[in-house]
């Protein structure tokens, strides 16, 4: 069936009444044989598509996106950190020939050069041949450039610890937390641990939150004589009843936090 | 020709095919922001607790008397208190009757005896709507149905209101 | 009926050649991964698309509960995540998203470089491509700002000194960027959101459309 009937345009139009036959590309001086994209080569195409969906998603749900606390632009311990795919970038301005005086260097002449060639790349890289073996100065100044970008990449990020500043910046819930002055184990805590757990149990960069934990009063009790992960050993000094208080202080807003 | 009819399935086979191909790709795609979309729609709304309107029961007469409070109100992140108000009385049967002053026309707000010209009804400024003293439109009026009420309870005395519910038109 | 109504739509505006183009052209068997597995290396200008996709698709609907405001932005992003069902998974969709499209960019880049498909005639194709993606690690820059979070002040804010050092036109491209000479604050994210949002995906389906008419017009380089 013959689809399309063309168009008939008014005498005076400048376009040409003459339908423009329309020819497929022909691939026929390339070795084997051509197939129809639509639908043969588009249906292994989304095949293709699919299962790399399907890997996405996984990836999606394995792994939630993360997010930190709400920004304090007064945080001045914060170390900041850019994407991973900019951390190349971040890592070279660390060098001396990159800051500093030769700032410049860093933030426009090595990423500008770099990126420059590569917009440029067809006209710096004009020679016949394509093969890799025919054109050595283009294929190892990218193969360099893509060394430089993996090992800055690396040196970058193996310096972060990544575990323990996603667990330091964790977000805080808005605190639904009622803090009750007037238990006899705030005192206690307002001596022995608020420096560092902070004033509504929040933590800090120094210590974790205490809200959401799930020990009981003799594991927290324990925990504040015995220190736990990162926190020392002996940080409570005082008796056992005020320790016994501080424990249900913490649990009574654990409690009310829920 | 069996050869060319054999064809024409083969290209309706991989028709299919992708069809059912690119169906899934999209389902996989869209089932997660449509759900996304939709949740206001399938989540039960948090507001409809009964509030304290700050008013005893001793304090209710037959006459209708406005009643102002704020409720709490949770809209997604954002928390507000906006207010609230309604008509309280007793009717004959000393039962309480808390109507909604928000007018069934356009959303005016009415109020009891609103103009000397109609007494014993309420009144909507607005296009001149009016309601008897239990809420009920009066017709002839732009209104056509009654004012809602709000969910009632009294606890130790005192009255507490939910939501207004509309009522059907009379 | 629909023939009836394609017909009549053909009649007037000829559109059976363009989706002809696009439906009924050959593709090479050298870039066929069922003919040569090694040619699957040509999937990844397809999978680049294919989660620019995802970003659009999941970007437009996060902006459903998304909203640029120092205030509020990490409140909604933090309500998206924790409240709206599904809203975490959305917006991982994006997070990740963000990441895999440079890695599929990358991975597309150095297959065309690799293989010299960018000699003559097609010089300008890798130009756009190039072009596209900057405009991409744009998408990337002004997108980590928006949910308004430690990590993304603390690199925006970085990132705006940057733009600073710059020479003659630094100043004046950092208060462009920030909305403020000397604050990272409400101006600059509501910048970042409109840059992120409208100005460079205007740039991307313009650089993108030029992208996929030069590979139909000058069509598929050869086998190496």
């Amino acid at each position: 069936m013959k689809r399309g009937k063309g168009m008939k345009f008014v005498g005076d139009s400048r376009i040409s009444a003459e339908k423009t036959s329309y020819y497929p590309k022909d691939y026929s001086e390339y070795p084997g044989r051509t197939e129809a994209f639509w639908p043969n080569f588009l249906l292994k195409e989304w095949l293709a598509g699919s299962v790399f969906l399907v890997g996405f998603l996984t990836l999606t749900l394995a792994h939630p996106s993360p997010l930190e606390g709400m920004a304090d632009p007064t945080n001045a311990s914060y170390i900041p950190l850019p994407d991973w795919y900019f951390l190349f970038l971040y890592e070279l301005l660390k060098y001396e020939f990159a800051s500093g005086d030769f700032i410049l260097i860093g933030i426009l002449g090595i990423p500008g050069l770099a990126f420059g060639a590569l917009l440029l790349a067809p006209f710096l890289d004009n020679g016949p041949g394509r093969k890799p073996r025919q054109r050595p100065i283009a294929v190892s100044m990218m193969l360099l450039a893509l060394a430089s970008v993996v090992w800055l990449t690396y040196e970058s990020a193996s310096a972060v610890d990544w575990e323990s500043r996603a667990e330091a910046n964790k977000p805080i819930p808005e605190s639904d937390v009622t803090i009750d002055v007037d238990h006899p184990g705030y005192a206690v805590y307002e001596a022995s641990c608020m420096s560092c757990h902070g004033g509504e149990l929040e933590g800090s960069a120094a210590a974790p939150s205490l809200i959401g934990i799930e020990y009981s009063a003799e594991e927290i009790a324990d925990i504040a004589v015995n220190g736990l992960g990162a926190m020392p050993a002996g940080l409570f000094t005082g008796s056992d009843e005020e320790l016994q208080q501080l424990a249900e202080f913490i649990v009574s807003v654990n409690e009310s936090a829920e | 020709m069996s050869d060319k009819k054999h064809q024409v399935t083969r290209r309706q086979f991989l028709n299919y095919t992708l069809t059912g191909v690119g169906g899934f790709m999209a389902a996989g795609l869209l089932v997660s922001p449509i759900r996304m979309a939709i949740d206001p729609v399938l989540k039960e709304s948090s507001s409809g607790d009964l509030v304290n309107v700050g008013i005893s029961v001793d304090e209710i007469t037959d006459v209708p008397q406005r009643v102002d409070w704020t409720v709490e109100q949770v809209d997604g992140w954002y928390k507000s208190e906006p207010s609230r108000s309604a008509w309280v009385y007793k009717d004959e049967n000393g039962e309480i009757v808390a109507l909604s002053p928000i007018c069934t026309h356009l959303g005016c707000v009415v109020s009891w005896e609103g103009s000397e010209e109609h007494p014993n009804r309420f009144y909507c400024p607005c296009h001149d709507g009016l309601y008897e003293k239990d809420g009920t439109n009066v017709p002839g009026t732009p209104p056509l149905t009654p004012l809602a009420v709000y969910e009632q309870e009294v606890r130790d005395g005192i009255l507490f209101l939910g939501n207004p519910i509309d009522r059907k038109g009379a | 009926m629909l023939q009836k109504i394609y017909d009549w739509i053909d009649e007037r505006v000829d559109v059976t050649p363009i989706w002809r183009d696009i439906a009924d052209h050959e593709v090479p068997e050298h870039v066929n991964p069922a003919h040569h597995f090694s040619a699957f290396v040509y999937c990844f200008g397809g999978l680049t698309f294919f989660v620019v996709v995802i970003q659009i698709l999941s970007g437009m609907f996060l902006t459903m509960y998304y909203v640029p405001d120092i205030e509020n932005a990490w409140k909604s992003v933090y309500y998206l995540q924790t409240e709206v069902a599904h809203g975490q998974i959305v917006r991982g969709m994006h997070h990740w998203g963000a990441s895999v499209v440079i890695v599929m960019l990358l991975l597309h880049t150095l297959r065309v470089f690799f293989q010299g498909a960018y000699k003559k005639p097609r010089e300008l194709n890798w130009m756009v491509g190039v072009l596209l993606f900057f405009v991409m690690l744009g998408l990337g820059f002004t997108g980590y700002l928006l949910p308004w979070d430690n990590k993304a002040y603390f690199a925006t804010q970085v990132g705006l000194e940057i733009a600073q050092q710059v020479p003659f036109i630094g100043d004046e491209l950092k208060v462009l960027l920030a909305g403020d000479e000397n604050i990272v604050g409400a101006q600059t994210l509501t910048r970042f959101f409109a840059i992120h949002v409208f100005f460079l995906p205007a740039i991307l389906f313009a650089l993108l459309a030029v992208h996929f008419i030069l590979i139909r017009r000058q069509g598929i380089s050869g086998p190496l």
